[in-house]
């Protein structure tokens, strides 16, 4: 499975932001709170460190693991040109013991960091996965109860759909045109690029809470 | 809408006007020199077909894209475009207004009844009491002076606003232009970044990518990842034994457990660590800390044991060794036997002894000498048959008819089922129906889940023979092979006691029928035994209406009537010629 990410970062207009993609996708938001545990290779146990990233989503009464193994990324003129990161994303859910599992083959905690946000998921010529949340670090090991944000006031937008080898054309152009209606509030770019502020982005979101919220037509 | 409304108004004056020629009237001449009215017409006609327009293509696009949206700025240029339309024709008709009357046309039953309000110009209640507010507002300061002059100033105001008013538009009017935004934007316009702010932005912005993508500046010490001392939840199980590299093996088994949520009850029955169920999986393979707890494995094997831990067991102590109890209920019952009936509290320093001062005229005491009582047993009979134990929890649980005193009744004549070929039947009943007389429904409200446990197993071999004739369904559920042998082993000895008893209940005037009385029962407690029991019990189908607890009660009641002296009443009477009955229950037993 490929994977698009496009990665941003938004100042704190978050709930006008909230509220354009509700509107945008007409579905409900989903509560996001996933426990990301960052697990590196030892070195002696390969030539180049794997890094696999299990993912503990807390929003449910039960949480559930998922590990997802992120490859490498397209290279080559057609990224470049391509506006959209494409890499290889292999993700699998596991039972709670797979951190167990991987401490026991050797792998190491590198880092580990809590997001919490929300998340919409809808079809709009490509199943988007839009998630807004606030990167927050843990103080004390594995302390989920006493994040800390990052970056307070920024929040990470990202906007992942997934696509096969043959029709990844499609999913980019999708998932472009969508990202033309987020123009307003921000700025989206590949993960490597920084992006800066929009500066319309106070107006859009005042306009776009003031009026009680976007509503689809 | 009202200027749907007035056009419409209009126009049907007009046309009920022009219909009626011999009364033919022209408009007001002043009002029709400044209403055009078939262009008010065409007007209204006009915007209605532009709005029917718009709708429909909103319907269209809908269609066509189920997911798609007009675009903003054209829905907004039309939406003023109508909206402008409509104002104009307002303010039109506003102008003529007073020529014309609204005149309903369309009268039907549902909107008779509302017509009056609609057409009042007398404003609503609370409309007029926000005008004469506001009109206080206004005029607060100048209602002393003469009307021209108030008028003067209210002029003078409206002016200074409406000068405020311009200068704002015309500051805004600049800023669109300054900002590039066109003029349809909202007004309001965040302050513009300036440098310092904008490299700090930029500068967090960097951290934020830096941290999700690679994981910069999370990464925590050696010395700081010791590990917590209070796990998330989703890593309780998972991390139990600390961080580092585990074996793999420790699982014993791979229990796929996603849920930290395994059943708390065992889990806090046993003692285990809170901090994962999974450890108390793993305490089971290897030694963990959690396996302290776990002596109650031994008395009762592990299926009854999440119903020892059941909501019922206050204390896990005392659902587990209820086998425990089968010694305490009848070497007291022994005694209680033979003490005169006024001694029997004393008599039973266990559980038993409890049973017998729960009786009637000492329900008060009943708690805390059930308590007692049921320390004691504890410690006793752990000796006893597992399987009674096993048994006695089982029905414990089936028969969970009513809180506590029907289930510990139960347990009670399990345990004491094992006793009774130690005892003679008399004893047991003779205890029997001191525990159930205690445990009867007076105890029942008091009595905490444990006590009616001990009582309820002392209880039960007496129902069992009370029950004989009776009612095999009554205590099917309660009543083995075992307890049908024992009562039957025990006809005679329980007989001779019941004759004792039943003389001395005689003296007494309380002659309870001890087992056919409990029979009848028709409720727990007193109320039942007040009912039936006069010398109907016999050994016969006696309907025990509810289980043999009841049944125990009634009988236990009768034999602690001989203490009770008429404190209880209600339980007295169950009289029955016992021993007739009894040999026939016996019988039946057997």
């Amino acid at each position: 499975l490929t994977f698009f990410f496009l990665w941003v970062c938004t100042m704190q207009h978050v709930e006008a932001l909230e509220v354009l993609l509700q509107g945008l996708s007409g579905v409900p938001k989903e509560r996001v709170r996933v426990h990301e545990l960052c697990l590196k290779s030892v070195p002696m146990l390969g030539a180049v460190p794997s890094e696999v990233r299990l993912l503990c989503d807390l929003a449910q009464p039960t949480p559930s693991w998922t590990i997802r193994h992120v490859g490498g990324a397209m290279r080559g003129a057609g990224a470049e040109q391509i506006s959209i990161l494409v890499r290889t994303i292999v993700e699998s859910k596991a039972s709670s013991n797979v951190l167990r599992y991987f401490y026991g083959i050797g792998y190491k905690l590198d880092h580990e960091i809590l997001k919490v946000g929300f998340a919409f998921r809808f079809q709009r010529g490509a199943q988007f996965t839009v998630t807004v949340t606030s990167a927050n670090k843990m103080p004390k090991l594995h302390a989920t109860d006493e994040a800390v944000q990052v970056t307070p006031g920024i929040q990470l937008v990202e906007i992942t759909a997934p696509a096969a080898a043959n029709n990844y054309n499609d999913v980019v152009s999708a998932v472009t045109s969508f990202c033309e209606y987020l123009a307003p509030l921000l700025h989206l770019s590949k993960p490597g690029n920084s992006t800066g502020i929009v500066p319309t982005a106070g107006a859009a979101a005042a306009s776009l809470m003031s009026s009680g919220g976007a509503k689809t037509l | 809408m009202d200027a749907a409304a007035a056009p419409g108004a209009a126009a049907g004056g007009q046309q009920q006007q022009q219909p009626a020629p011999p009364r033919a009237e022209r408009l007001n001449g002043e009002v029709q020199s400044q209403l055009n009215l078939e262009g008010m017409r065409a007007r209204a006609v006009g915007l209605y077909k532009a709005i029917s327009r718009i709708l429909e293509d909103f319907d269209a696009i809908a269609r066509v894209n189920p997911s798609g949206s007009p675009k903003w700025q054209d829905v907004l240029g039309q939406f003023s475009m109508v909206s402008m339309e409509l104002f104009n024709i307002v303010e039109d008709i506003k102008k003529v207004n007073k020529g014309f009357v609204v005149y309903p046309r369309n009268v039907n039953a549902e909107n008779a009844a509302i017509l009056p309000v609609m057409l009042s110009s007398k404003l609503l209640p609370e409309m007029e009491v926000e005008e004469t507010t506001k009109r206080e507002q206004l005029l607060s300061g100048i209602t002393n002076l003469p009307v021209p002059s108030q008028m003067e100033k209210l002029k003078a105001r409206i002016d200074m606003i409406a000068n405020a008013c311009e200068t704002a538009e015309r500051v805004i009017a600049e800023c669109r232009k300054t900002h590039g935004l066109g003029a349809r934007q909202g007004a309001n316009l965040g302050p513009m970044l300036d440098k310092a702010q904008a490299a700090k932005i930029q500068e967090q912005e960097s951290l934020l990518r830096a941290a999700v993508n690679y994981g910069e500046g999370l990464r925590v010490s050696g010395d700081q990842r010791q590990m917590h001392s209070s796990l998330p939840s989703h890593l309780m199980e998972v991390l139990a034994t600390g961080d580092g590299a585990h074996n793999f093996g420790d699982n014993s088994g791979a229990y796929p457990k996603n849920t930290p949520a395994f059943s708390p009850n065992n889990v806090n029955a046993q003692g285990n660590p809170m901090q994962a169920s999974g450890g108390q999986l793993l305490g089971r393979s290897a030694p963990s800390p959690g396996t302290a707890g776990t002596p109650n494995f031994e008395n009762v094997s592990t299926p009854p044991m999440p119903y020892a831990n059941s909501p019922r067991s206050g204390t896990n102590m005392m659902n587990t060794p209820s086998p425990q109890q089968h010694l305490t209920p009848q070497q007291q019952r022994q005694k209680l036997m033979q003490a005169s009936q006024q001694q029997q509290q004393q008599l039973r320093p266990s559980a038993a002894g409890m049973l017998a001062q729960s009786s009637v005229p000492q329900l008060q005491d009943l708690q805390g000498q059930a308590q007692q009582k049921v320390a004691g047993q504890q410690q006793m009979q752990y000796s006893q048959a597992q399987a009674l134990s096993q048994f006695q929890n089982r029905q414990m649980q089936a028969a969970r008819m009513q809180p506590g005193m029907s289930q510990s009744q139960l347990n009670q004549g399990n345990q004491l089922r094992s006793h009774l070929g130690q005892f003679t039947g008399a004893a047991n009943s003779a205890m029997f129906t001191a525990a159930q007389a205690s445990s009867n429904s007076q105890m029942m409200a008091n009595i905490p889940g444990t006590m009616q446990t001990m009582q309820s197993q002392s209880m039960m071999p007496q129902m069992q023979f009370g029950l004989t004739g009776g009612h095999p369904q009554r205590s099917h559920q309660m009543m083995t092979d075992q307890m049908y042998g024992m009562g039957g082993a025990n006809t005679t000895s329980m007989m001779g006691m019941q004759m004792q008893q039943q003389q001395q209940q005689q003296q007494q005037g309380l002659y309870g029928n001890m087992q056919g009385g409990g029979q009848s029962l028709q409720q727990q407690g007193m109320v039942g035994l007040q009912n039936q029991q006069q010398n109907q019990m016999q050994g016969g189908g006696q309907s025990l209406q509810q289980q043999g607890m009841v049944g125990l009660q009634n009988q236990q009641q009768n034999q602690m009537q001989n203490q009770m002296q008429n404190q209880m009443q209600n339980q007295l009477q169950n009289q029955m010629p016992n021993p007739n009955f009894s040999q026939q229950r016996q019988q039946n037993q057997q």
